[in-house]
């Protein structure tokens, strides 16, 4: 299980814990389900904050998550793992609120679909990657249009599979890889200029 | 795009085996797949790094479980005080209505001074102590299931505020007496305060100091020392009490003295000519007959007044009519503001020329549909203005409140509560409270601005739900606000219909508004509701 999920990593015998407090909280134990919402929390806090435009909208919308997923909880299949359920229900939320900023998305479509599918000069990329901080990398994410960061954040931080990716943003399996091709291009664009990333091999 | 998705395993089997070939011997894109991985790692790692804290709100799992407390608490107290007054007042006002014997015009003093209400506070009580005994078994269910914690806490305080207002515990140097007629007979004296409930109560004898009585009929013609704090249905004073009087009852007369004020909410009152306020009248009444004296000012609001007796202050009144026996007199400055022109006999004696203030035609021009129309343009763009106003100086407050307001059911159960103890609070201060009437008028204005507020959040949750939710861009936000505002004063135009509506948004913004305050002063300690 990835650390991204499980920020404070995952043995059987946590794992064991988790589903007994699982359990606990589905029965209305408040205690138990501050257990795992103290587990859970600063990891959808940062999801969100990766996904949503600003600091403010991440909060509002951990909340509301947690809250669903408290409403839902009854849902769980304890079969799967708890943490990429609460992914799963925290990408939906961030989804949906972002597809209802209708103006955003609107801007967003016109742009993204004359984006090139060739990958780039694999020496400029290198150049470009041993440029970049993470801290430029995630100033320019925040300036993606939010499907294009939305994915990134689903794939390289929640570790979702192409299925995953593909049931949040309501697109094809296939059209996945485009996505993240035309995301990462958009990335590589406001990291180092237009010009530098033009041209590539197949 | 065969690079990308090969690097993260997503080609079908022999494409990939091909790719693999190509790779082996293409060292372009062999530097380009490890260009991609490394793209890749960086995105990861810039993505999960740890750069900004969580924020203290959402770091405190205190405070749970409180959402379903105020929940049941909302609820549960709304359900209880929906029951008694359907039960209590509304159900018993309709069957007795053609036996009320008020005019149509004096429809407050109808509403609530009359019917069953009225005529015996035992029943009442009954109805609060079991709400209140429904509220204390869900606290204490509460207590049972878990340790103590701040939600039960809350509940058990409010239920034992519920259960305190309703058995009337004695303090220690007071008298209590309940019973189907209570009588102090002329011969007895009561050295200590007197509490007293019954469908009627007598008080013939002595009470060294005050009176609370909750009864259908009051009389009192002995002596009390302190004050008179009365609910009653009627209530006939006509021995002398040295304090104040202070009463909500349907009618009331006075033919006895009185030391100090009288504060009174009802019907109608006969102040007699044997009848004497050492003070001064402070009333919110239907109609008056005042032949006695009043020693110091009158202040009133009052739907008829006969002012045949003396006032030795000022004179303040509002009202429909108001007429001057020639035996009257005022000692200072007096006004009346009011629809009719007053009627002053020619023996009156006033001390100045009495101060009119018409309210007259252009008053009832204001219920005229385009002056309704006018209004609801003017109310949509005043509370359109405020709107703008709350999102950009408050932003926090806003989205909090919208928030709150987006649940629907709770704010609305909350605004209810809060109406519901509004209400009694404000009743109570001004029966309670020296400076009453004031405190009660502040309480009023105090919560007449989120009233009006309410709307906003309504409005603003209206239109987000007809143009999809925005949050970010300030325009779209105040839009959408126009929007829902729009839709609530252009519906709230509608007969009856449009006066329900209001009386929902009403309780829906205020409750949200409320919990938006709650959301605000703790949002550094309290992370989420449930």
């Amino acid at each position: 299980m990835d650390a991204r999920r499980h920020p404070e990593g995952m043995n059987p015998a946590d794992q064991a814990n988790e589903q007994k407090h699982i359990a606990q909280a589905k029965a209305g134990d408040a205690e138990a389900w501050g257990e795992l919402y103290r587990q859970y929390a600063p990891a959808i806090f940062r999801f969100c904050r990766r996904a949503m435009p600003t600091r403010e909208d991440a909060e509002d919308a951990t909340m509301d998550i947690f809250i669903k997923v408290r409403q839902k909880l009854s849902q769980y299949d304890s079969s799967r793992p708890f943490g990429a359920w609460l992914y799963t229900v925290a990408a939906n939320h961030c989804w949906d609120l972002l597809r209802r900023r209708k103006g955003r998305q609107d801007l967003e479509t016109g742009e993204i679909e004359n984006m090139p599918l060739e990958h780039p000069d694999p020496g400029q990329l290198e150049q470009l990657i041993e440029r970049s901080t993470s801290q430029q990398v995630r100033r320019a994410l925040d300036q993606l249009p939010a499907r294009a960061r939305m994915a990134l954040v689903l794939r390289y931080y929640a570790d979702m599979s192409y299925d995953d990716v593909a049931a949040t943003l309501g697109v094809r399996r296939a059209f996945v890889g485009v996505v993240l091709l035309r995301a990462r291009h958009q990335l590589r664009d406001i990291l180092g200029g237009r010009r530098a990333m033009a041209g590539g091999a197949t | 795009m065969a690079c990308l998705l090969y690097l993260e395993g997503q080609l079908e089997r022999p494409r990939a085996r091909e790719m693999a070939l190509h790779v082996g011997e293409c060292a372009t894109c062999r530097t380009l797949l490890h260009a991609l991985e490394s793209e890749s790692r960086v995105l990861t790692s810039a993505l999960t790094e740890e750069n900004e804290s969580m924020p203290a709100r959402l770091l405190s799992t205190r405070g749970w479980s409180m959402p379903s407390w105020v929940w049941t608490l909302a609820f549960g107290a709304f359900a209880a005080g929906a029951y008694w007054l359907w039960a209590d007042t509304v159900d018993p006002w309709l069957q007795q209505l053609s036996n009320a014997g008020f005019g149509g015009t004096d429809f407050v003093s109808l509403l609530f001074f009359s019917g069953a209400f009225w005529e015996g506070w035992s029943p009442m009580i009954e109805v609060l102590q079991i709400a209140a005994l429904v509220v204390v078994g869900i606290a204490a269910i509460g207590l049972l299931r878990r340790r103590f914690r701040r939600p039960t806490a809350i509940g058990v305080m409010m239920s034992a505020m519920a259960l305190a207002l309703a058995l009337a515990q004695p303090a220690a140097a007071t008298e209590i007496r309940r019973d189907e007629s209570v009588l102090v007979p002329a011969t007895e004296v009561i050295h200590t305060d007197l509490i007293v409930s019954g469908t009627s109560v007598r008080i013939d004898g002595t009470v060294e100091g005050d009176l609370i009585a909750f009864t259908g009929m009051l009389i009192v013609t002995g002596h009390v020392t302190g004050d008179i704090l009365a609910f009653a249905g009627q209530m006939r004073m006509e021995g002398t009490v040295d304090g104040n009087i202070r009463v909500m009852s349907h009618t009331v007369a006075i033919d006895g003295a009185v030391g100090k004020n009288i504060t009174y909410i009802g019907n109608s009152l006969d102040l007699t000519e044997k009848g004497q306020v050492g003070g001064s009248l402070i009333s919110v009444i239907g109609e008056a007959d005042l032949d006695g004296h009043i020693h110091r000012d009158l202040l009133g609001i009052i739907g008829r007044t006969h002012l045949d007796g003396g006032i030795g202050g000022q004179m303040w009144l509002r009202g429909r009519n108001l007429a001057i026996g020639s035996k009257g007199e005022i000692g200072g400055p007096a006004t009346f503001r009011g629809l009719r022109q007053p009627v002053v006999a020619s023996g009156a004696k006033l001390a100045s020329p009495l101060r009119i203030e018409r309210q007259g035609e252009s008053r009832r021009m204001m219920f005229s549909g385009i002056r309704l129309v006018v209004n609801e343009i003017v109310g949509f763009g005043a509370a359109l203005l405020l709107a703008v106003l709350l999102v950009t100086v408050l932003p926090g407050f806003f989205r909090a409140t919208l928030r709150e307001t987006g649940r629907i059911g709770l704010p609305i159960g909350v605004g209810a509560l809060a109406l519901v103890i509004g209400i009694f609070l404000l009743v109570l201060g001004i029966l309670l409270i020296f400076v009453g009437v004031g405190v009660g008028v502040a309480g009023v204005l105090g919560y007449a601005p989120i009233l009006y507020v309410a709307q906003i959040f309504v409005g603003a949750w209206l239109g987000n739900k007809i143009l999809g939710e925005v949050s970010d861009p300030t325009i779209a936000v105040v839009g959408r606000i126009a929007l829902g505002l729009l839709i609530l004063h252009v519906a709230g135009l509608i007969p009856v219909l449009g006066g329900l509506m209001w009386l929902t948004v009403a309780l829906w913004g205020t409750g949200a508004v409320l919990l938006g305050f709650y959301r605000m002063s703790r949002a550094e300690a309290v992370p989420l509701p449930a």
